[in-house]
C-alpha cells in the first residue's frame, strides 16, 4: 500500500456523525442513501483537497449515484469510501472508478448482513427481554432496551466506520473474499429463528374456548390439547401463517384480514375465547 | 389531550420516524425512540401515565417486533401506529386491544406516507446534482438537512392533527363499543403479533427445513418455560455447532 497520510480524528468523527444522522434523511426512489454520502464527503472536502475546488467538485460528482445498504452495520462502507478517497487525494494508487465499484459491490452483502443481524436478530432479542421485564408497565423494560441497544450500537458502528476509514480497500477485499458474510449471516439466521420461535410462544395467544358436553360430562378441549403439547393451538396457527406469508407471499394486510375473520368466526362459534 | 401534549407527541413521532434526524439519527431515533415500547414509555410521560403508556407500547411492540425493511421497502409502518394509536387509546381510556385495532389502518396510512416521500424527495436529489454542477458545494452538503422537510410534513402534521382533533371522537367510539366487539378485538389482537414474526421469518428462512429452529425456540418457551437469555445462549451454541460442521464439510 502506498504511504498515505491518515485523516485527522476530527474529520473522521465529523464524517461518522454526518453518516449516522443523515443516512436516510432524504430517502428517495432514485438514489436512496446517495445524497448522504455526498454530504459526508462535502463536509470533509477541505481536508481531502485543501483549497482545490475543482478536485472537490469532481469528487462529489462521482458520488451522485445510487447507494443503498443497511445504514448502521453497513456504515463500514462510507468509512471505506472515505478511506479510499483520502488515499487517492494523498496521491495513492486508487482509480476513481474503483471507489464506486467497491461501494456498489459491498452494499448488497451489507444490506443482507445488516438486516438479518440488526432489525432481524438484535432488536427482537433485546425487545423480547425488555417486554419480559415490564409486563405490568415497569419502567425497567424500556430503560433496559435503551441502555443495552445504544451501549452496543454506538461503539460498534464507530469501530466499523473508523476501521473502514483506516483499512480502505483492504477492508473491502477481506469482506468480499473471506466468505465472512455468509458465515455471519447463517449464524444470525439460526439464532434469529430460534428467538422468533421463542417470542412467538411468549406473545401470541390462541385460546380455545370449546367445551364438549355429553350428559354430565364436560370435556375442556383446551386442556386436552395442552396435555399433548403446551401451546399447540398457537403453533398450528403459526404454521398456517408461515405457509401463507412466507411461502405464498401474502401481504400484511391480507394476513390481518384473515386473522380478523378467524377472530369473528371463532368468537361466535365459541371455538375461540379471550 | 391538550395542544401542548399533541405538539410534543408530534415532535417525537416525527423525530423517531425511519427517516427522522432530529434526535441524532436512526440509532437513537428509529431504532430506539421509534420502537413502540419506547414510544409508549415517552407517550406515557407526556400523558401523565407512564405505566399505561408502557403497557400499550408493549402491545404494539409485539405486533412489530419483527419489522424489517429490506431494500427500503416498507411492509408496514410502525410510526403512526405507535404515535397516534397509543395516545388516542390512552386519551379514550381504552385497553391495549383498542390501540392494536387502530394500528391496522394507521399502518396503512403510514406506508402511503413513506412512498409519497420517496417520490417527492427526487426533487432534492436533482437539486443536489445542480448545486454540485454549479460548484455550490456547501449547498449540496445541506440537502440532507433541507430535504428533511418532506419527512416533517409527512409525519409531524398527521400526528399532531389526528391526535389533537381525534381524541374526542375516539373517546365516544370507545364508550359505544359493545362487549362482543372488544372481545373479538382481543382475540384478533392475540394473534396479530404473528404477522410481524412471519415478516421476519421471510428474511430468516432459506430452506423449508429451517422451520425446525422456529419450532425448537417455540418449545423452549411453551414446554420448558425458559427465559430469553438462556434461549439466546442455547441458540448461539447451536449456531456455533452448525458453523463447525459446515467448516469440516467444506
Amino acid at each position: 500500500m502506498a504511504e498515505t497520510k491518515t485523516l485527522s480524528k476530527k474529520a473522521i468523527r465529523k464524517a461518522y456523525w454526518d453518516w449516522m444522522i443523515f443516512n436516510l434523511s432524504v430517502q428517495n426512489f432514485e438514489r436512496m442513501e446517495g445524497p448522504a454520502i455526498v454530504r459526508m464527503l462535502a463536509n470533509v472536502r477541505e481536508e481531502l483537497y485543501p483549497g482545490d475546488k475543482e478536485k472537490q467538485q469532481e469528487m462529489l460528482e462521482r458520488h451522485t449515484i445510487f447507494f443503498n445498504t443497511e445504514p448502521f452495520l453497513g456504515c463500514i462502507i462510507p468509512g471505506i469510501v472515505l478511506g479510499m478517497e483520502n488515499e487517492m487525494a494523498k496521491g495513492g494508487d486508487v482509480q476513481p472508478e474503483f471507489i464506486n465499484a467497491i461501494k456498489t459491490a459491498l452494499m448488497g452483502p451489507f444490506a443482507g448482513i445488516g438486516d438479518s443481524l440488526l432489525p432481524g436478530t438484535l432488536c427482537p432479542i433485546l425487545l423480547s427481554i425488555a417486554l419480559g421485564l415490564c409486563q405490568n408497565g415497569e419502567i425497567i423494560g424500556p430503560l433496559f432496551y435503551i441502555l443495552v441497544f445504544l451501549g452496543i450500537m454506538f461503539p460498534l458502528t464507530w469501530f466499523l466506520f473508523s476501521y473502514g476509514v483506516k483499512a480502505g480497500a483492504s477492508a473491502a477485499e477481506m469482506v468480499l473474499a473471506g466468505g465472512i458474510k455468509d458465515q455471519v449471516t447463517k449464524a444470525a439466521e439460526t439464532v434469529g429463528l430460534i428467538v422468533v420461535g421463542a417470542v412467538t410462544a411468549s406473545y401470541t395467544h390462541v385460546n380455545i374456548g370449546l367445551v364438549y358436553t355429553s350428559g354430565d360430562l364436560a370435556i375442556n378441549i383446551a386442556s386436552i390439547l395442552d396435555s399433548i403439547l403446551p401451546g399447540v393451538s398457537v403453533l398450528i396457527v403459526s404454521l398456517i401463517a408461515y405457509v401463507l406469508m412466507v411461502k405464498k407471499k401474502w401481504t400484511v394486510n391480507k394476513m390481518m384480514i384473515l386473522f380478523l375473520i378467524i377472530a369473528i368466526v371463532g368468537y361466535f362459534t365459541t371455538i375461540l375465547t379471550v | 389531550m391538550s395542544f401542548i401534549q399533541a405538539l410534543l407527541i408530534a415532535f417525537l413521532g416525527w423525530s423517531s420516524s425511519i427517516y427522522g434526524i432530529t434526535v441524532g439519527g436512526g440509532l437513537t431515533g428509529w431504532y430506539t425512540l421509534g420502537r413502540p415500547l419506547i414510544s409508549g414509555f415517552l407517550i406515557g410521560i407526556i400523558m401523565g401515565d407512564v405505566q399505561t403508556g408502557i403497557i400499550m407500547g408493549a402491545a404494539i411492540q409485539m405486533l412489530y417486533i419483527g419489522l424489517v425493511t429490506p431494500g427500503g421497502s416498507m411492509p408496514a409502518d410502525v410510526n403512526f401506529a405507535a404515535w397516534i394509536g397509543i395516545p388516542l387509546a390512552m386519551a379514550a381510556g381504552a385497553g391495549e386491544e383498542f390501540a392494536l385495532a387502530l394500528a391496522v389502518p394507521l399502518s396503512t396510512l403510514g406506508v402511503f406516507a413513506v412512498y409519497g416521500l420517496c417520490a417527492i424527495n427526487l426533487f432534492f436529489v436533482h437539486k443536489q446534482d445542480a448545486y454540485i454542477e454549479k460548484g455550490e458545494l456547501e449547498k449540496a452538503a445541506r440537502i440532507p438537512i433541507i430535504g428533511q422537510v418532506t419527512n416533517f410534513v409527512m409525519r409531524f402534521f398527521p400526528i399532531l392533527i389526528i391526535n389533537y382533533l381525534g381524541s374526542g371522537l375516539v373517546t365516544t367510539l370507545v364508550e359505544m363499543m359493545p362487549v362482543w366487539l372488544t372481545d373479538i378485538l382481543q382475540i384478533f389482537a392475540n394473534m396479530l403479533p404473528l404477522v410481524g414474526f412471519m415478516l421476519l421469518m421471510r428474511t430468516l428462512v432459506k430452506k423449508d427445513l429451517d422451520i425446525i429452529y422456529f419450532i425448537l425456540g417455540f418449545i423452549l418457551v411453551s414446554v420448558l418455560n425458559l427465559g430469553m437469555i438462556p434461549i439466546v445462549i442455547i441458540a448461539a451454541v447451536i449456531a456455533y455447532l452448525k458453523y463447525q460442521t459446515s467448516v469440516k464439510g467444506a
